[in-house]
């Protein structure tokens, strides 16, 4: 089945296609990586899955409801019931702890509750620093939090943009683990790297150039 | 966010102290100017008697803790007896008298006790009076004075004398006696000034004598006496001299008294030709009680005091009462400045925090973009980024507010120490009113802001930013 479906989406700012005519879905459940080198529309198509812009052309199904043509109010409500965002930059909010973190993902959600916000990071291993601030944790910790934050309201899309561009390989893999396990409980994940190692990771990998679509490729090895 | 904080505070303060100033100045003005003196008179109505009961009466018409003196004064000529002088006296209620007249400037004391006297500097200079030197008094009743129970004029056997203007400037001296009944009995005429044989036969002709015998005073010259034939102007002169007649020391006997001086008065004004005693030695020396007027220091604005002096006036059959347009008409007039004037200060100081507090927040809004970015892609809607923004805001609002309106109340106080050199009434309801308008300053200034962070993109968040 169907969560994502992408239909002749075009983004063009001036002369510039970002997104040229792309089409592609993802199955509820898949684990899919973007590719490309910089320029090749990785970003605005991140930001046109993750609700946080339109395309100039073409239509976005997400989960069934045509999200090219909603109000930014309406997407915005999307965003949260639907979407776990993670980023390159982690971004935590400075001045609050771990769990506070999470939990602000919560607030905007529905009800923060301190219990739920706890075992989402035992799921990532950082129950034990829940309270410390972000500037007490490293990168690696940090991200991890951001991947609690991400599943604490058990939306149907995790996307991650470069969620292992700051770590080093032993957090990237306990990230990749992560993703690894969220996949096999059901989460469809959609991550945009340009780190071959974290695409390899995933089921299926669709390569970006110049707004298109250049090519997909199945992950033989997958699961191995 | 210190800042904002800061410049709310000292908004709120300034504003809440010039509005406490603003509050208290017409009665700090009010008792400055009160300084100036009295701004109310009361007097006696035509052909009415002002005394210490109908005083009283057309105090009550003013709220006691309006009134802040009401002094009575009661003038009268007294001879002093070492010099052949006569001077104003002034009987008066010493109690009162710095109430309504604070720019006396007393050396040595106001009197306490009886037969003790302050005396204006210029006698004081005339006369070489000194604190503690004494004088005599004597009060002459004259026969025909205004001020003169009717009945006196009438005195059984009294002996009085009198003088006027004649023809071509000479005077006509009279002395008469009265009989038992008060009229006249005999009367003697010195008219050696006029022309002999016209205004000079005053004193021989008998028939214009006579008609004088049994007659009231005082004369009516038409009605009761023909005039001299081809003498009007001295005939004139002599029912004059007659009616302005004082009674002689064999008839009725003068009142003297002896007075300790206690002050030396200066003021600068004519009061220093003046001697003051107190109600009670005047009332001994002239046997009467009467007043001729009060002067009353009522702190109230102009149009308070136009409707306490009307009802006084409507309400009392024998007293009157008037303003004093000067000194209150200034006050009304100096009052609406200032009240433009903090208008505005605090118009200018609420415009300069809203600046202050924009700014301040507009800085925080872009120093928080990512944050603001990552709350937005997590979910937060526009509500929410305005909610969260403007609750900082108003908290901004209280904390400045609760700052302001007790660090105001001090502000104003200093203030008042130092410029009218008198402290302040807190105002209680100043205190939520100032944490309102801080609030609502704060919620305003933050519009703007709340505008630009809602305005902030959250796929920022998304860029290697």
């Amino acid at each position: 089945m169907s969560l994502l479906e992408l239909k002749n989406v075009s983004k063009i700012y001036g002369d510039l296609k970002a997104l040229d005519n792309v089409s592609l879905h993802v199955d509820q459940g898949e684990w899919v990586a973007i590719m490309g080198p910089s320029g090749s529309g990785k970003s605005t198509m991140m930001n046109i899955i993750g609700c946080m812009d339109k395309p100039t052309k073409g239509e976005v199904l997400l989960d069934e409801v045509d999200i090219s043509k909603e109000s930014s109010k309406n997407l915005t409500d999307i965003r949260r019931d639907k979407i776990g965002l993670i980023f390159q930059q982690f971004h935590m909010v400075n001045y609050l702890t771990a769990v506070e973190n999470v939990m602000v993902s919560q607030y905007y959600h529905s009800m923060p509750d301190e219990e739920e916000a706890l075992e989402a990071l035992e799921r990532v291993g950082l129950r034990e620093r829940a309270r410390h601030l972000p500037s007490q944790l490293s990168g690696g910790e940090q991200q991890r939090v951001c991947v609690a934050r991400a599943l604490i309201n058990h939306p149907e899309l995790i996307l991650a943009d470069e969620p292992t561009g700051n770590l080093d390989e032993a957090n990237e893999n306990i990230v990749l683990d992560l993703f690894a396990q969220l996949h096999k409980e059901g989460t469809t994940l959609i991550v945009v790297t340009h780190d071959p190692e974290v695409a390899d990771a995933a089921q299926r990998t669709i390569v970006l150039e110049h707004g298109k679509v250049a090519r997909e490729v199945i992950n033989e090895n997958f699961g191995k | 966010m210190l800042i904002a904080l800061l410049s709310i505070g000292i908004g709120a303060t300034i504003l809440a102290g010039l509005v406490t100033i603003y509050v208290d100045v017409p009665r700090q003005m009010g008792a400055q100017f009160r300084s100036y003196g009295a701004n109310m008179l009361i007097l006696p109505k035509e052909g009415e008697i002002l005394d210490n009961d109908h005083l009283a009466e057309a105090l009550q018409k003013i709220p006691q803790d309006e009134l802040i003196g009401a002094t009575p004064y009661r003038y009268v000529r007294l001879d002093m007896t070492s010099r052949q002088q006569s001077f104003t006296a002034a009987g008066t209620d010493f109690t009162q008298v710095p109430k309504t007249s604070p720019y006396f400037s007393i050396e040595g004391a106001y009197p306490e006790n009886t037969r003790e006297v302050l005396v204006g500097k210029s006698i004081a200079d005339t006369i070489g009076a000194k604190v503690g030197s004494s004088m005599e008094l004597t009060y002459q009743p004259t026969a025909l004075s205004e001020n003169l129970n009717p009945e006196e004029s009438r005195v059984p056997n009294a002996m009085l004398s009198g003088s006027a203007e004649g023809f071509g400037g000479g005077m006509v001296y009279v002395s008469l006696k009265l009989d038992e009944n008060g009229t006249i009995a005999s009367l003697e005429i010195d008219a050696g000034t006029q022309t002999p044989e016209y205004g000079g036969r005053a004193s021989e002709d008998e028939a214009y004598l006579g008609q004088f015998t049994g007659k009231t005073l005082p004369l009516s010259p038409d009605k009761d006496i023909d005039a001299l034939s081809g003498a009007t102007v001295t005939s004139e002169a002599v029912v004059t001299a007659i009616n302005t007649a004082r009674m002689t020391e064999k008839s009725v006997k003068p009142q003297t008294m002896n007075f300790t001086v206690t002050g030396i008065l200066t003021t600068g004004g004519e009061e220093e030709s003046y001697v003051f005693l107190s109600l009670g030695d005047m009332e001994s020396l002239t046997g009467s009680g009467q007043l001729d007027v009060a002067e009353l220091s009522v702190s109230a604005g102009a149009e308070q005091l136009e409707a306490y002096a009307d009802a006084i006036t409507q309400d009392s059959g024998t007293v009157r009462a008037r303003l004093v347009k000067r000194v209150t008409r200034s006050e009304a007039s100096v009052l609406e400045k200032l009240t433009a004037l903090v208008f505005l200060v605090t118009l200018v100081v609420l415009l300069l925090t809203m600046i202050c507090v924009s700014t301040t927040m507009m800085a925080v809004v872009s120093e928080r973009r990512r944050e603001i970015g990552l709350r937005k892609a997590l979910g937060a809607s526009d509500g929410s980024i305005r909610k969260e923004f403007l609750g900082e805001g108003l908290f901004l609002g209280l904390l400045g507010g609760v700052m302001g309106g007790i660090l105001g109340f001090v502000f104003a106080q200093v203030v008042s120490v130092n410029v009218f050199g008198s402290s302040i009434t807190f105002q209680p309801l100043l205190l939520p009113i100032t944490i309102i308008v801080s609030m609502a300053i704060a919620a305003l200034s933050c519009l703007l802001p709340i505008k630009r962070a809602v305005a902030i993109d959250p796929a920022l968040v998304l860029k290697g930013e």
